[in-house]
């Protein structure tokens, strides 16, 4: 009989390692939207320089959770503190193991005192989901997943459309629509902004130190809403530039966010063993990939906790309880990795690029400009001979004129230390996404988080600046 | 106001060499088919190594033609022989402008008596579909268009089907789909086999030297078609290719896609102009590359130049006829494949690390290096004379090479270096596709069609080959 549930995956393949170094999903897809509206190198230059529509309609899962006992659920379930969680704000939500190591994260907007929106990868809403199925919350869940990752013609339905406007110009076009200036939202507050004849939600957000707005709203607007932000955005002249799959999830190069840790759920008893058997045989955990060059036989190994990721200050101490509390405080004053941009060597760039026009075996592809191939990424980072941290989520960014990648480094590695990072894996594996080819040594430069000047200087004071010193 | 007609659009414009160049359209998309089912380099190698599944559903235009003048309209259009024509034959069907220049091509599909699909490119389905409504035929046409470029999320639908089965172990898959031996199908001649015990019409067809299939049906049975065919395929390697890398496949087998359709001057070909719609694809495609010229006739081919002289025969009467005459003995530009220096190549990706705009290389997407619907890149030999075009780009992981289709001067040899001039000049032009860049010299070999000393050596005697 088929294997239908997570537990009974990892025992057919042997280990958690080995199941997802072995995944056959395929790249992590960025579905249904357009690869590319102009090109991609323009695409990354107008969030620097103008204005970038963002459509993030369909790459996340959203997740409605609400109810009486809604508030007290989701402080149980993830780290945050939630004292300053007004109506109409949002915030990064963590949820960690009973380990104190990271399950994902989500965007949670709080739409009512009893009613919350999560939005971000599959692992968090599941675990979110699984809390409720074993607790005796007064809470209602609905789920909407992410698009289908090749809808091959097929037609896609979502609950929301989603959508940003990010860049130096953004402002203009939010005031263009909004008949005058748009209330002066903080960052990751919500506010109600005028498009067209909707009202939608707005969240500020910001990217590269500019500001930007989120906005979502029912599905069938999708089109509507689109249309009434471009053609303002025609009538007073801005270039805003509508951004495709290849190019959008490097923007988080710009801005220092790790889509894709490993959730910490392979190990582990008690909860996280009926959690296991919870999980489908199809789901994200059972089916995900790890791809690089870093290998482990311990699937603990690939772990990262709140700390590493620069999550700490988020963690509600003052909670009367909640998962991982008791790990966390023990780890909190322990020595932590911390996170980094890591800056790519040119020249040892080009020799990967060049061994695609040479006869033999070539380095791993570099795909321009996202070069991950799997749901997560775990490249070994070596300072001289000595493993120093892991690279997670690589991306080419045109307006930095520079491959980076953002991962976790040692507690005494420095900004400006050179390490070494093995592109490539050591053996073939049994991943799609991987041609045959050889490792190369590729020399990194440690840098901070965000990597883009603008964004350190002027994004908001939060956990993308709360990283390495 | 809006135009109507491609006639009212080249009106506005300074020049339609301008108006190309220019064009907003972005990319020429091969839409609806994910981008990679696999990875593209993995993709590529099972053509040459075991085998593919091509899902051709969305890319082209399927125009039927049913009447008793079917043939007769085609046969007018076309500088093929309809001589040897019977129902379960296809041909590739070209046909020209009064200048004896290429529109454009397809395969055209004899399905039944008085009943034919065109299948390829808008422009050759627009010329036929113009000569049919407007010319005095007896026939009835039924266009149905390529799938949108960016569908948005939405369903999907066309008339058929369409797949191909290719590669070495390609074969041994349809033999196992069909349950027992298929009977001896000539290159270019239909049959049929079948797959969960339905009948599905096949096209013999050919890659790397090895026999395939095209096959076709209703779409609403591509799924349950497409499954079987996986199945089948499994312990033969097969792998389906995505978008990224399927059109590159013609790099090793040596057909160009994308000549200009010349359509865009001589006083007979007005009244076409005026029927073309402003969206239509001739009025809204775009022109990429070094080559520029003022006159947009200096991107128009003749059928010489693109390898097809073999399929011209004046048994007929046709539109193109009279010119195509006169050039007939002449010597001609002639098609090769240039395989790029991997050393400049390299190059070109160094500037994506180097710094600032005044620094950039146009840059080189792989696999599919093309930035318009169709490419012009000039050809320079070592004394700065244009020496030809390069027309088709990409990488081949089969070959380790960077390499394009193109077309040069009768004296210019196999073996020849030359140079590829890539980018465009002043900066680049306003498509959408184009950040600004500087353009690179890029050494190239001249070397044979199809590049492939594999696919040379094994494929058909045709066309491809020359012989």
């Amino acid at each position: 009989m088929a294997a239908n549930n997570l537990s009974a995956v990892i025992e057919t393949h042997g280990s958690a390692v080995k199941l997802l170094r072995n995944s056959k999903i395929g790249m992590y897809v960025y579905p249904v939207v357009a690869a590319e509206f102009s090109n991609w190198r323009s695409e990354q230059v107008a969030w620097r320089k103008s204005a970038v529509l963002f459509d993030q309609t369909h790459h996340m899962d959203e997740l409605i959770v609400e109810g009486p006992d809604s508030a007290a659920f989701l402080e149980y379930v993830g780290v945050n503190s939630f004292a300053n969680f007004d109506l109409n704000r949002a915030k990064h939500f963590v949820p960690v193991t009973p380990a104190g190591n990271v399950i994902g994260d989500m965007i949670i907007f709080r739409e009512r005192e009893d009613k919350f929106v999560l939005v971000g990868r599959a692992p968090t809403a599941n675990w979110v989901r699984f809390q409720q199925a074993i607790g005796k919350w007064k809470v209602r869940l609905t789920h909407d997943p992410r698009s289908d990752s090749r809808p091959d013609g097929k037609a896609i339905y979502r609950t929301h459309y989603r959508f940003q406007i990010q860049g130096p110009d953004a402002n203009k076009i939010f005031d263009k629509l909004n008949g005058g200036p748009v209330p002066d939202i903080k960052f990751f507050h919500v506010d109600w902004i005028k498009i067209g004849t909707r009202r939608v939600q707005a969240l500020r957000h910001g990217m590269a130190g500019a500001p930007g707005l989120e906005v979502w709203g029912p599905y069938a607007d999708k089109h509507y809403i689109q249309s009434t932000i471009l053609e303002a955005a025609r009538d007073i002249g801005v270039d805003l530039a509508l951004v495709g799959s290849r190019a959008y999830s490097t923007n988080t190069l710009e801005s220092g966010w790790i889509p894709s840790p490993l959730p910490a759920i392979y190990t582990g008893g008690g909860m996280l063993a009926e959690y296991r058997d919870w999980l489908g045989a199809d789901s994200y955990e059972a089916t995900g990939s790890i791809g690089g060059s870093f290998v482990s036989d311990d699937i603990e190994d690939y772990y990262v906790n709140p700390f590493e990721l620069g999550y700490g200050f988020y963690v509600g101490w003052k909670k009367k309880d909640f998962i991982g509390k008791d790990a966390l405080l023990k780890m909190k004053d322990e020595k932590h990795r911390k996170k980094v941009t890591l800056e790519w060597n040119r020249d040892d760039l080009l020799k990967v690029v060049a061994s695609a026009f040479e006869d033999g075996t070539p380095y791993k592809w570099i795909d321009f400009p996202q070069p991950n191939y799997a749901s997560t990424n775990a490249d070994l980072l070596l300072n001289g001979n000595k493993p120093a941290g892991i690279s997670m989520f690589n991306g080419y960014s045109f307006n930095e004129r520079c491959m980076l990648s953002l991962g976790v480094v040692d507690d005494d590695i420095r900004i400006g230390d050179q390490l070494t990072l093995i592109w490539g894996e050591p053996e073939p594996t049994g991943k799609t996404s991987t041609e045959p080819h050889r490792q190369a040594e590729i020399r990194v430069k440690v840098a901070p988080t965000p990597y883009a000047r603008e964004a350190r200087e002027n994004y908001a004071d939060s956990w993308r600046t709360k990283s390495a010193t | 106001m809006a135009h109507k007609n491609l006639e009212d659009v080249l009106k506005a414009a300074k020049n339609p060499v301008d108006l190309l160049r220019n064009s907003r359209i972005g990319a020429y998309v091969y839409p609806v088919v994910p981008a990679e089912f696999s990875n593209w380099r993995d993709e590529q190698a099972a053509w040459r190594k075991s085998c593919v599944l091509f899902d051709q559903s969305h890319h082209m235009v399927d125009l039927y033609i049913k009447g008793p003048d079917a043939l007769k309209l085609l046969s007018n259009l076309a500088i093929n022989s309809f001589a040897n024509f019977p129902v379960d034959r296809a041909k590739q069907f070209i046909p020209c402008s009064y200048s004896g220049h290429v529109i454009g091509d397809g395969i055209l599909f004899h399905l039944e008596k008085n009943n034919l699909v065109f299948v390829g490119r808008a422009p050759s389905a627009n010329w036929i579909q113009f000569h049919a409504e407007t010319g005095k035929y007896r026939v009835t046409i039924k266009k149905d268009d390529r799938s949108p470029s960016n569908p948005k999320g939405n369903a999907v639908k066309r008339i058929s089907y369409r797949f191909q089965i290719q590669g070495p172990n390609a074969w041994q898959v349809i033999e196992k789909l069909n349950g027992k031996k298929v009977p001896e199908i000539k290159f270019f001649h239909m049959g049929a086999i079948r797959i969960k015990g339905q009948r599905v019409r096949a096209l013999r067809h050919g890659m790397a030297g090895a026999p395939g299939l095209e096959i076709w049906g209703p779409y609403k049975e591509r799924e349950k078609i497409r499954e079987a065919i996986l199945a089948a395929g499994e312990e033969f390697g097969i792998a389906q290719v995505g978008s990224r890398a399927y059109a590159t496949n013609t790099l090793e087998s040596g057909w160009i896609p994308s000549p200009l359709p010349a359509v865009y001057t001589d006083e007979r070909m007005k009244k076409y102009r005026k029927w073309l719609p402003a969206g239509s694809y001739e009025a809204t495609g775009s022109l990429a590359g070094s080559f520029v010229s003022d006159n947009i006739e200096d991107y128009y081919v003749t059928p010489y130049e693109i390898g097809y002289g073999p399929f011209v025969k004046f048994d007929h009467e046709f539109i193109g006829r009279e010119a195509l005459e006169k050039i007939a003995g002449k010597p001609h530009r002639r098609k090769v494949t240039f395989a790029w220096n991997g050393e400049d190549v390299t190059k070109a990706f160094g500037s994506l690390f180097t710094g600032t705009e005044e620094e950039h290389y146009k840059y080189i997407d792989l696999p599919l290096s093309n930035y318009a619907s169709s490419s012009f890149d000039k050809i320079v030999d070592k004394n700065g004379k244009v020496v030809g075009a390069s027309m088709f780009a990409g990488y081949s992981y089969n070959e380790r090479s960077m390499l394009s289709l193109g077309i040069v001067d009768p004296n210019v040899q196999l073996g020849d270096e030359v140079t590829l001039v890539w980018g465009e000049p002043d900066g680049g032009t306003r498509k959408t596709t184009v950040e600004r860049h500087k353009q690179l010299n890029i050494r190239a070999t001249v070397s044979a069609v199809p590049y492939s000393k594999f696919v040379r050596e094994t494929y058909a005697a045709g066309w491809r080959t020359g012989t």
